[in-house]
This record gives C-alpha cells, sequence and structure tokens, in this order.
C-alpha cells in the first residue's frame, strides 16, 4: 500500500498462506477448534457491531432524556435498551459516550493502539487504525477531518479524546435536518461508524 | 524512546487513511479470529477450563509489546494485520506451541494449495468459551481500597516514568500539564505489570484535559482541546513533580 517500502509481488499470498498455517497448527494441536475463529467472526457479524451504536444513537434521537442518561452513565443507558448479550463484554467493559451539540464537535482517536468499543461499534475501521491518523488528530483535528470531506467551522470547539485507559469512547453525532418523519429503525440507518467516531457527521438519506 | 509511544503529533506523514473497511484481505480475519479465541482461552481469566492445550497468557498487553518492540520503520511499513500475523506466530513459536520449521512447511503448503481444507478438530467447550469471555468480557475493575489524590478541576503534572517495553501513557504528554476532567469512580488494573512504567495494580484512572497550544507551541490548530484517559500512576501534583525533577 505504500510505495515507500518494497513489498514481495506475491504480499498477500504468502500472509494468507501463513495464517491458514498457523490455523491449522493449532487446530492439529488442540489450542483451537475448526470452528473457533469463524466462532468468532460470526460474532461481530450477528452480536456485536456498529448495528447497536446505530440503534442507541436512533434512541437518543428520539428520546433527549435517554440521550441525557446516556452520556451521565453511558453502560446503564444502554442496558435500558433490547440488544443483544455482550453489551458490557469485551471491549465494552467501560463505555463512556459524549455528544455533539451547539458549538461542539467530539473525535474519537487511540494515538498508543486502536481502542474501538466493540459492542457497540464492533472492529475497528483501517482509517482508526492508521498510524498516519493517530498521528495527526492529535495536533490537526481539523485538517484531519477536511481530508475525510468534514469541515468543522472554526467557531465550533473539537473535542479530541485519547483512548489509553479503561474507557472505549463513542460519539452521539447530531440529528441530521429533515428526519422529523423517520422512525427509529430509519434513523438508524442513517448512523454510520465514522459519525460515531466522529470522523463524519449523520446525514439525511 | 519509542516512536510507537509518541505517535501523537508527529509530523510530515502526508494524508491520511479513509479506508472504511475493517478488514481489506479475507486472510486478515482469520488472523483477527486467532488473536481474539487466544485472548478468551487466555489462562488467568476466570472462565470455565476447557479440553484447549492453551496454557499461557494472552491479551492485548502482549499484542501492544510486540508492536511496541518493532523497528519504527517497520511499524509504519506493515499493515495492521500484518503485525498481528508476524507477533502472533512468533508468540506460538516463542511459547513453544509450534516450530519455525512446522510453521513454514504448512506455509509452503497452503501457499501451493490454497483451497486445501483446515483439519477438522475440537470441542464444543472451547468455543463456548470463547463468545462466553465475547460476553462478559475482562473488567480491570478491582475492588479495593484506594484514595483519589486529584479531583476535577485540580492541575496535574504528567510523569515522565522510565521508558521501558509497554505503556499506557502516550509520550507526547510526558512532562506536560493537565486539568482532571472526570475522575473515574473505582480502581483499575491493567493486563500486565508494566514495571518501572508503573501500572497494573488497581489504581484511579482520571481523565485529563490538555491545551494543544501548550503541547505544540504555534504549532497546533486552534480551538480544540485533547483530553486523554491516564492512570494514577501517571500523575503528579505539580509541587511534588517539581522536587521530583530539582532531586
Amino acid at each position: 500500500m505504500d510505495p515507500r517500502f518494497n513489498f514481495p509481488e506475491d504480499r498477500e499470498a504468502r500472509s494468507a498462506a501463513r495464517a491458514r498455517a498457523l490455523e491449522a497448527l493449532l487446530i492439529e494441536k488442540g489450542v483451537i477448534t475448526a470452528g473457533s475463529v469463524d466462532t468468532v467472526l460470526s460474532f461481530f457479524e450477528t452480536k456485536m457491531g456498529p448495528f447497536n451504536g446505530a440503534k442507541i444513537v436512533a434512541r437518543a434521537w428520539t428520546d433527549p432524556a435517554f440521550k441525557a442518561r446516556l452520556v451521565a452513565d453511558t453502560p446503564a443507558a444502554i442496558a435500558e435498551l433490547d440488544l443483544p448479550a455482550g453489551m458490557a463484554g469485551a471491549e465494552g467493559e467501560h463505555m463512556r459516550a459524549v455528544a455533539n451539540g451547539e458549538g461542539v464537535h467530539n473525535l474519537i482517536i487511540c494515538t498508543l493502539c486502536s481502542c474501538y468499543p466493540w459492542p457497540v461499534l464492533g472492529l475497528p475501521p483501517y482509517w482508526y487504525k492508521d498510524p498516519t491518523f493517530r498521528s495527526r488528530a492529535a495536533r490537526e483535528p481539523r485538517a484531519v477531518l477536511n481530508e475525510f470531506g468534514l469541515a468543522v467551522p472554526p467557531d465550533v470547539e473539537i473535542k479530541v479524546w485519547d483512548s489509553s485507559a479503561q474507557i472505549r469512547w463513542f460519539v452521539v453525532p447530531e440529528r441530521p435536518a429533515g428526519t422529523d418523519g423517520l422512525d427509529e429503525g430509519q434513523l438508524a440507518a442513517l448512523v454510520t461508524p465514522e459519525a460515531m467516531m466522529g470522523v463524519a457527521v449523520a446525514k439525511a438519506a | 524512546m519509542k516512536l510507537q509511544h509518541y505517535l501523537g503529533g508527529l509530523e510530515g506523514l502526508g494524508p491520511v487513511s479513509v479506508e472504511t473497511r475493517v478488514f481489506v484481505e479475507p486472510w486478515e480475519t482469520r488472523i483477527f479470529g486467532i488473536h481474539t479465541a487466544m485472548m478468551a482461552l487466555s489462562s488467568q481469566l476466570p472462565l470455565p477450563a476447557t479440553p484447549s492445550t492453551f496454557h499461557t497468557v494472552w491479551t492485548w498487553a502482549d499484542l501492544r509489546k510486540g508492536a511496541e518492540s518493532l523497528n519504527p520503520f517497520d511499524y509504519f511499513k506493515f499493515r495492521y494485520y500484518e503485525k498481528w500475523l508476524g507477533g502472533i506466530c512468533g508468540y506460538f513459536i516463542a511459547n513453544g506451541y509450534i516450530t519455525e520449521e512446522e510453521l513454514e512447511a504448512k506455509t509452503r503448503e497452503y501457499y501451493s494449495d490454497p483451497g486445501k481444507p483446515l483439519p477438522e478438530a475440537g470441542s464444543a467447550a472451547i468455543d463456548a468459551r470463547i463468545v462466553q469471555y465475547l460476553v462478559e468480557g475482562d473488567s480491570p475493575k478491582r475492588d479495593v481500597a484506594f484514595t483519589h489524590d486529584f479531583a476535577v478541576g485540580d492541575t496535574v503534572e504528567i510523569r515522565n516514568v522510565p521508558s521501558v517495553e509497554h505503556t499506557r501513557l502516550p509520550g507526547f504528554l510526558r512532562g506536560h500539564s493537565g486539568e482532571v476532567e472526570t475522575v473515574y469512580p473505582g480502581a483499575y488494573t491493567y493486563l500486565c505489570d508494566t514495571g518501572a512504567d508503573g501500572i497494573g495494580t488497581p489504581m484511579p484512572v482520571y481523565c485529563v484535559k490538555f491545551d494543544p497550544a501548550a503541547l505544540w507551541p504555534g504549532n497546533a490548530e486552534p480551538n480544540f482541546t485533547l483530553y486523554a484517559d491516564l492512570y494514577a500512576a501517571y500523575l503528579a501534583a505539580p509541587a511534588e513533580a517539581d522536587v521530583a525533577a530539582a532531586a
């Protein structure tokens, strides 16, 4: 991907073979089962993922009292909703939501690694794990957000939250204009992982 | 000093990636799944015993140590899951689960025949524990006695602790002052003892607010604020830090 470095032409084929060889050896030696990796992947397709976060945000948009509770005590508010078991599970044991609003835009980063709130957002996209993003967002968030196509006005304060301890953060974006007639399911469809980490805002369809 | 500890604020890097996919190659899903299974089967967790032969500790701290120990050029050269693949293969070899030779031999087999099926084996109890780990998690919060030395609004100075193999202190904050924004209730352990770095035993954690103009004088964007969650071991009262510096 980075033309600065030389990579073998069969870079991906080598990694694919090595990953498969490792999985095969671990199954043969009884470390994991033939189904372990698929068990994990299936969990992230059906139980832990951004589909949960989208429902949480949609509820916050339709119920201001819930939104206030979500920001004040994130795990307790999430526990009110009918979501899959595990919303305080792996990488979601201690979550904290911050809400965008008048004059404030929030951006979540992890300069040391890639801490991400698994239960509500699933797994981090590549942009979040990119060392360049992690470096630059800490010093020039507006320039970075511009590269994502998001222009934050100069009079809006950007709050950048660096996830360096136990908390896993996410953003409650603002409800877009022109969505008055939509129900919670339709609203949830407007909420992207990028909006819930602060490199985008929610937009009406 | 490890560059990986000091990424925040680094200049001259060019445009960010706006790739929204989680995995960009199918093989990446497999190494992610192996890592997560290892975390679930790790020996320190209070979960039911299974027939798995995994008998050692594997946590995020182990994965992070690997990434932090890389040559910094390699850190930028290799894609996220390439680093995972290297670190996890190295762990299984170093801990005697597999040998480099058998991994190489098996890699050649799958390289020449990518469609060759995986072996069929394993106990359902192993996969049940993986799901249990995902659902229950592994909270670092501990029910122990502790004292909060700081309150919301207090000024704190960030210690310049010894730089060792692993840390949760972003390097760009060392030596700077911030203001406590949140005092998190309770005390929190870390996945491993980081030694002279100072975390591992249960301690308070604070969210601390920093002024970017003080972190990068003359070189930070206006009208933004940076917050970081920091273990108490990384914080000192201003006078205390001055005394330590003068000693």
